[in-house]
């Protein structure tokens, strides 16, 4: 049995234009801080699990939901769920930890969450997310494995 | 003995012996010579033809159609021709054995100088009676179309007068045909058939028999050599389809439901079939369609991805329109769908909330203008105003610089069809709504109002042309942004062309008044480029040109400053035409003047760069003869003073560097020495290039013959009169060499070769290795400022591809490099690798590999370089040589992605190792892959953001090597 889309006709947002170059990214000497531009760019074209269209045409991830710390060495992404009731949500926030894990220097503690308010069972989500040995587990998970990997894939 | 087939014995021998073919060209000559009557043949045959035994009456008819087939084909009279037609129509009541040498014996007869088109009305009739098309073989149902394709080619008149038995038989042979090929004979005949022969009462079952194959599918056979594709059917079939008025309402019906069809492949062939119909179908036709035809297609062409679906359906709104708007004075039925249309794509375009939803929208707007001048009209009156209208929305300012480019698109329409005048007062308000937006202070805005306010010049209103200078002078004078500065400039000139009077009292007299143009320093650059700009229009480029030459002959301060100006824009060849610098050159003496200038500023160097290039470049455009007279005039003073002090040379340089090929006169060899003397002996390092310029100049130009083997004894004889002991020379030598070379190699001269070799040599020697290979960097590397087409050069294709084989022939000779000379010789490598087309690379692999490889050892900015972007390249490319040193290249790519000293080799072997990852083999990949992620960790921490980028990019790809969810064929 095929399962349907949760939200079969998701609202499609506009792509934000790719980030300008500045000449200060040019010049070997100044150091360039991570940010969250940088950040989200990172995770801007995770694909959706279930529709061929960005998080961020889905506005599920947003440039101001980051926050970035580089004395911390702390990296937070919240994000949105298309709709409260979504059960991709946990798949979702599991490719954008995925996706960090991968690109950042590990000197960065990354914590993903929900936006709050915008998930039925926001805290039951942000509890696996945080979960190291759970996220570890999951990873062991050839299928979902996979699918992360497809979802990530399409940079 | 005579031969067998003078006897009646002959059939016995054509039903026993199976060899009997090799005689047919015997027979032939027999025949030819008169040896033999072909009645007599024929008799002898006649057993074979005959015999009870269908077995061998087989036999009997295919030896003589073979015989009919190898016959000359004007052998045979109209007489015996008739008969023998005769003869094989009645065989095609005989065994079904016979039949395919029947068909393909009359297929020869057919051939035959001397048939006539009256014995085939019995054949046809007997054919489709006695013979079922479809239970024969493929070659023989083959024939048997060919058979009535020839025909009807020989003589439609006839064939017509067969009357429906004809058509009715055709259709019947047809019916059930599953062969491709033969589908793909019929699909390209029968157009024309439909076409010519009237269908009468089988106009339907015509149309059904064709129909039937609609939409096609079908798999070609993967072992088939030649195979006919679907699409080759399902171009084929279309034209079938819609070959004939008559087969409209029932093709229109067909198209409406395979409109509907869920199979992608079925709408695009029902929306090809639709363009495809409107060459023949009458407009009436589409009439009690066209809702349902909107709906389907407004469906499609709404396609979010599918970019050929999306075409389709445009291609075949395009055409139903433009069919349509062929009866737009006759019948309401198009007016109402185009507003159909209209509506529908309104309502689409102020729900649209992203630009990928309004161009979308606004792009079926377009089609639909462009397909008539009808529809145009319509389409332009009312989404003018709507447009405008939906500006004031302010929704977003995306979308708000879009509907200013969309009223700029929808002016062009309305200018291609010519009916400006028809939407006069809408079209006007365009220019209006320019100007709103240019207001506006964000630069996006501002360049889009500008952008459109070029395209709709031509309907600017006089009292708009004021608001709209206030702003542009304003950006010309302050703005930082270099975009919005060419634009306003573009726009400035714009106007100026519609409104010179208007242009010349407000900006020229006015705001950027050339008496006061010294007042305001700040601004003065940037309004001296838009004075140079506009002086290239006629009614300008008098008084401009005039009161800049005065500035520049008595201002000092200023002079620079309006050199610059004039040289910059002077050098746009779009603005300025070869004619036009003549023209100023000759009004206004524009050489004499920077001449003047250049001689009393000689010593002050950084300003002047411009006064050469401005010199060289008009000169440049002049004919031969006003260059010859400039140099008359302008030499000997100007040599005088290249005596005492070599900068004075600079102004040489610049005057003789763009001459025509022809322009030679006898100065040129005093010229060419002190060029010689000063390329080596010049204390001024830009002296000695322009030395050296000037030297190759003359080798690239001078005709072959007198004046270049006297150019080029100068030449030697300079170069061995010098102290070959004075080490000094020695690195300026191989420089001029280089020099040398590039001229020689550009203008196709074998004589290259000779420097060349110097030049290789040299490279294995440790104290001039690295001039060595600077001088073949030389070669390779294109400069804006020597040796160009613009000046004059003869530039030969391909010399780089020459060059490539050359230096790799040349240095296979070499000795062995030592570990001093290792580098220069990789990097003289480099420049000739970075610089050679990548084909030559191509076939070149195993050669350049290994240089590559070991390149990459070096602590060499610009030889990493390029061998990172050779590696790249050969890696996309899947090239083995890399993939088998996997083991040598991946640590000294993970190296590099260290490298202190510059980002982009950071970048760049990164992004190697993205392409390795990318190209070969997850079993190649995968020993190494832990390795290279541990190693690629430290890049994520890069203090630059662009390697950063890269390095994400190459880790995240190793990651799923061999992971589940990795998209490689293995």
């Amino acid at each position: 049995m095929t399962k349907t889309a949760d939200n079969v006709n998701p609202h499609i947002y506009e792509k934000g234009s790719e980030r300008q170059i500045t000449s200060a990214e040019h010049d070997e000497e100044l150091i360039d801080e991570f940010d969250a531009r940088e950040i989200f760019d990172l995770i801007r074209n995770i694909n959706d699990p279930e529709h061929p269209l960005t998080l961020e045409e889905l506005r599920v991830v947003e440039e101001s939901n980051i926050a970035v710390d580089n004395k911390e060495n702390r990296v937070t992404v919240y994000f949105t769920p298309t709709i409260p009731h979504c059960s991709m949500a946990t798949l979702i926030g599991l490719s954008i930890r995925v996706q960090l894990i991968r690109a950042l220097p590990s000197r960065f503690k990354v914590t993903v969450e929900v936006s709050e308010g915008t998930h039925v069972s926001e805290h039951a989500v942000n509890k696996q997310l945080a979960d190291k040995e759970r996220v570890a587990a999951a990873l062991e998970n050839n299928n979902l494995v996979q699918i992360i990997n497809q979802c990530i894939a399409v940079m | 003995m005579t031969s067998v087939w003078f006897t009646p014995q002959f059939a016995e021998e054509i039903m026993k012996n199976k060899d009997l073919f090799v005689e047919i060209q015997s027979i032939i000559t027999d025949l030819l010579a008169g040896h033999i009557e072909i009645t007599q043949l024929v008799e002898n045959m006649g057993g074979a033809l005959t015999d009870k035994d269908a077995e061998n009456r087989e036999k009997g008819m295919k030896f003589f159609t073979k015989l009919l087939k190898e016959l000359p084909k004007n052998f045979l009279t109209e007489l015996q021709l008739k008969f023998i037609s005769k003869f094989y129509i009645d065989r095609l009541k005989d065994n079904h054995r016979v039949i395919p040498s029947v068909i393909e014996g009359y297929l020869a007869i057919i051939d035959m100088d001397n048939y006539k088109v009256q014995f085939c009305g019995e054949f046809l009739t007997t054919l489709f009676r006695e013979v079922a098309c479809q239970s024969q073989l493929r070659q023989d149902r083959y024939n048997i179309y060919l058979i009535i394709n020839k025909l009807i080619q020989m003589d439609l008149e006839f064939m017509k007068t067969l009357g429906p038995d004809f058509v009715y038989g055709v259709i019947s042979s047809m019916e059930g045909e599953r062969d491709p090929r033969n589908l793909m004979f019929l699909f390209t005949t029968l157009p024309h058939f439909i076409k010519s022969i009237p269908l009468g009462h089988l106009t339907e079952e015509m149309y059904e028999v064709i129909a039937c194959y609609y939409p096609i599918d079908f798999q070609p056979s993967p072992d088939d050599p030649a195979a006919v594709t679907r699409q080759d059917l399902a171009n084929a079939l279309n034209p079938c389809l819609c070959a004939t008025p008559d087969f409209g309402e029932n093709c229109m019906v067909l198209l409406v439901e395979k409109l509907d069809s869920s199979l992608r492949l079925a709408k695009i062939d029902s929306l090809k079939l639709l363009s495809e119909s409107c060459k023949t179908f009458k407009p009436e036709t589409y009439a009690p369609f066209l809702k349902t035809l909107w709906s389907s297609i407004n469906r499609e062409i709404s396609h979010k991805t599918d970019e050929e679906l999306k075409m389709a359906a445009h291609q075949a709104l395009s055409a139903l329109v433009a069919k349509l708007a062929t009866t737009a004075n006759t019948d309401q039925a198009f007016e109402n769908f185009v507003k159909g249309i209209l509506i529908s794509m309104q309502t689409a375009i102020a729900e649209s909330t992203t630009i990928t939803q309004f161009v979308q929208s606004s792009k079926v707007l377009l089609t639909t203008a462009n397909a008539s001048k009808e529809s145009c009209v319509i389409i332009t009156k009312s989404m003018i105003p709507a447009i405008i209208a939906y500006y004031e929305f302010k929704t977003s300012p995306k979308l708000q610089i879009a509907s200013v480019e969309f009223l700029g698109d929808l002016h062009d329409l309305a200018v291609h069809w010519q009916v400006l005048d028809q939407i006069e007062s809408q079209i006007k308000e365009i220019p209006r709504m320019c100007l709103t937006a240019v207001s506006q202070p964000a630069k996006e805005y501002q360049i889009a109002g500008f952008k459109t306010l070029i395209r709709v010049k031509n309907i600017l209103e006089t009292d708009l042309v004021l608001p709209f200078i206030e702003v542009l002078i304003h950006n010309v004078q302050y703005s930082q942004d270099n975009d919005l500065l060419s634009v306003s400039v573009e726009t400035v000139h714009a106007i100026a062309r519609k409104y010179p009077e208007l242009i010349m009292s407000l900006v020229v007299k006015g705001r950027c008044n050339l008496e006061n143009l010294t007042e305001d320093k700040v601004a003065l650059q940037k309004r001296l480029n838009l004075l140079s700009n506009l002086a290239s229009i006629n009614d300008f480029t008098k008084i401009i040109i005039e009161e800049m030459l005065k500035i520049i002959t008595t201002n000092e301060s200023e002079a620079p400053k309006v050199v610059e100006a004039l040289s910059e824009t002077m050098s746009n060849t779009s603005l300025f035409s070869d004619q036009k610098v003549t023209q100023i050159e000759s009004d206004h003496g524009l050489i004499d003047s920077i001449l003047i200038w250049l001689l009393k500023e000689i010593h002050n160097q950084e300003h002047l760069i411009h006064g050469y290039v401005l010199i060289s470049n008009t000169i440049s455009s002049l004919p031969p003869e006003k260059q010859q007279k400039l140099l008359e005039k302008h030499t000997p003073s100007i040599l005088n003073k290249c005596a005492d002090e070599e900068i004075y040379f600079l102004i040489l340089e610049s005057l003789y560097n763009s001459l025509h090929q022809s322009v030679y006169d006898e100065k040129f060899e005093e010229i060419m020495k002190l060029s010689l003397c000063l390329a080596l002996k010049g204390v001024n390092e830009i002296v000695r290039t322009k030395a050296c310029v000037l030297v190759a100049h003359f080798l690239n130009k001078a005709e072959y013959g007198q004046q270049f083997e006297l150019l080029y004894e100068l030449l030697k004889n300079h170069l061995t009169s010098c102290k070959r002991d004075d080490t000094d020379i020695c690195p300026k030598l191989i420089i001029l060499y280089g020099w040398i070379t590039k001229a020689l190699i550009m203008r196709g001269s074998d004589m290259f070769l000779f420097w060349l070799q110097k030049i290789t040599n040299t490279i294995t020697n440790t104290e001039y290795c690295k001039q060595a290979s600077e001088a073949i960097g030389l070669i390779m590397t294109d400069c804006p400022n020597h040796l160009t087409a613009k000046q004059h050069c003869r530039i030969s294709l391909l010399y780089k591809q020459r060059m490539f084989q050359s230096f790799s022939n040349l240095t296979d000779k070499i000795g062995p490099s030592t570990p001093d000379t290792k580098e220069a010789y990789l990097l003289s490598w480099a420049y000739v690798i970075g610089k050679a087309p990548k084909s030559v690379l191509n076939n070149e692999v195993l050669k350049i590999s290994p240089i590559v490889i070991d390149s990459l050892d070096y602590d060499n900015k610009d030889l990493l370089l390029v061998m990172l972007e050779v590696m790249c390249h050969f890696t996309q490319a899947k090239q083995t040589t890399i993939s088998d040193s996997l083991q040598t290249v991946l640590p000294r790519l993970v190296n590099l992605t260290k490298y202190v000293k510059s980002m982009d080799v950071r970048i760049k072997s990164l992004q190697c190792l993205y392409e390795i990852a990318n190209s070969y083999r997850t079993s190649l990949l995968l020993p190494y892959k832990q390795d290279i992620l541990f190693d690629l960790a430290p890049s994520l921490d890069d203090k630059k953001r662009l390697v950063r980028n890269m390095a994400v990019k190459a880790r995240t790809r190793w990651f799923l090597i061999g992971a589940p969810g990795e998209e490689k064929p293995n």
